[in-house]
């Protein structure tokens, strides 16, 4: 592998975001917020437990897609920034660097000390989360419901951003692959653990 | 003739390697985009959540902002509300302006906004206000600026960008 992820996170994590004078953050081909974590962790899982048994599937696909739909479009604005370009960009050899890179810089960014442990090129990718924000939802003892929904869309989305063809802005192709949680630090495990494959 | 002077808002980011994780004076924040923000809102709106969505942003805000008046001593309503209100910009939720702020009411205009032109960016204009974040954080504002509990304050929209109108107009009403 190529890359120097201690060196992607150490300088891409120095990269801070600031509102122009409409105060919004235009960047990477979105507009970016930058919002405290408990608030997305406090919908999600208020959400996730009031809801109807019936249609918990419902809403954790929902939750899910949010990620992927970030992931996708976010992610692609990403791998082609001046960022990207002056500190990833010459290590890349691969489409496989890229990944790795991805989740540099997923890192890099506060969504997860997430790293890839194996992958198949086009069929599968498994994750590793040693510390992720999602997990926040519990702060002793265990839950028995995996709440990692951001990182299961924003995996599955960087997998369909390197393997599914041409970026699509129409969004089309995000959903290519799927992503489960198979570990989680909110249900007691020392990681999380996810695996990636074609949906 | 004393000189009025604006208090300008600090913002000390740091992040911890170990964890991979960042923060803004003390509050653990993340990049997200616009996709994002627009499918949590849509979300709510599906499940019929959306007072949950505007309560979990109220909370969330509300110890933001009491944790920075409280950090720097801030008192006066004017320099607690100019900080607020760049606070909400520094976040990149767009622009926010208190046209009157009191015990029992208030006015708060919005002339750009992350959610709302993101959503029309995403998905077009929509027949119906969708700012819950906004009414969040606006809701959390008042109480912080007034030192009242949060859900003291209902928030709601009666002029909307995302509706067309050229701005997002917030009305607040004590419960």
């Amino acid at each position: 592998m190529a890359i120097d992820r201690r060196k992607v996170i150490e300088d891409m994590s120095k990269i801070e975001v600031l509102g122009g004078n409409n105060g919004l953050i235009e960047a990477f081909g979105v507009y970016v917020n930058q919002l405290p974590t408990s608030f997305w962790n406090s919908f999600a899982d208020k959400l996730t437990r009031k809801v109807d048994p019936e249609l918990y599937e419902s809403t954790e696909y929902l939750l899910v897609n949010c990620g992927a739909e970030c992931g996708y479009h976010t992610g692609y604005g990403i791998i082609n920034c001046e960022e990207w370009n002056a500190i990833v960009k010459p290590m890349v050899e691969s489409t496989e660097d890229v990944l790795h890179g991805a989740f540099a810089v997923f890192t890099a960014w506060g969504w997860a000390n997430i790293e890839i442990t194996e992958l198949v090129p086009g069929e599968k990718m498994v994750v590793r989360a040693y510390d992720y924000y999602e997990a926040d939802i519990v702060k002793y003892g265990a839950t028995e419901m995996m709440s990692a929904y951001m990182i299961r869309g924003v995996s599955a989305a960087f997998m369909a951003l390197a393997y599914a063809g041409k970026y699509d802005a129409s969004g089309d192709k995000f959903n290519t692959f799927k992503c489960n949680q198979i570990k989680g630090i909110e249900c007691g495990d020392a990681y999380g653990e996810f695996i990636v494959t074609k949906a | 003739m004393a000189e009025f002077k604006k208090i300008t808002l600090e913002l000390d980011h740091k992040f911890s390697p170990k964890e991979s994780r960042h923060f803004i004076n003390g509050t653990q924040s993340v990049f997200h985009c616009h996709h994002y923000t627009a499918l949590y809102t849509q979300l709510a709106m599906d499940a019929g959540e959306t007072k949950l969505l505007q309560a979990s942003a109220e909370e969330s805000f509300y110890n933001l902002l009491v944790s920075y008046y409280n950090n720097k001593c801030i008192e006066h309503i004017e320099d607690k509300i100019s900080i607020a209100c760049q606070y909400y910009s520094a976040m990149g939720l767009g622009l926010i302006d208190v046209k009157y702020l009191g015990d029992n009411s208030g006015k708060v205009i919005s002339t750009n906004s992350h959610l709302e032109e993101g959503w029309i960016k995403k998905w077009g204009k929509f027949d119906k206000p969708v700012n819950f974040i906004g009414r969040g954080y606006v809701a959390a504002m008042f109480a912080a600026i007034l030192k009242l509990p949060t859900g003291t304050f209902f928030v709601d929209e009666n002029k909307s960008i995302v509706t067309g109108d050229n701005e997002t107009v917030f009305r607040i009403f004590k419960k």
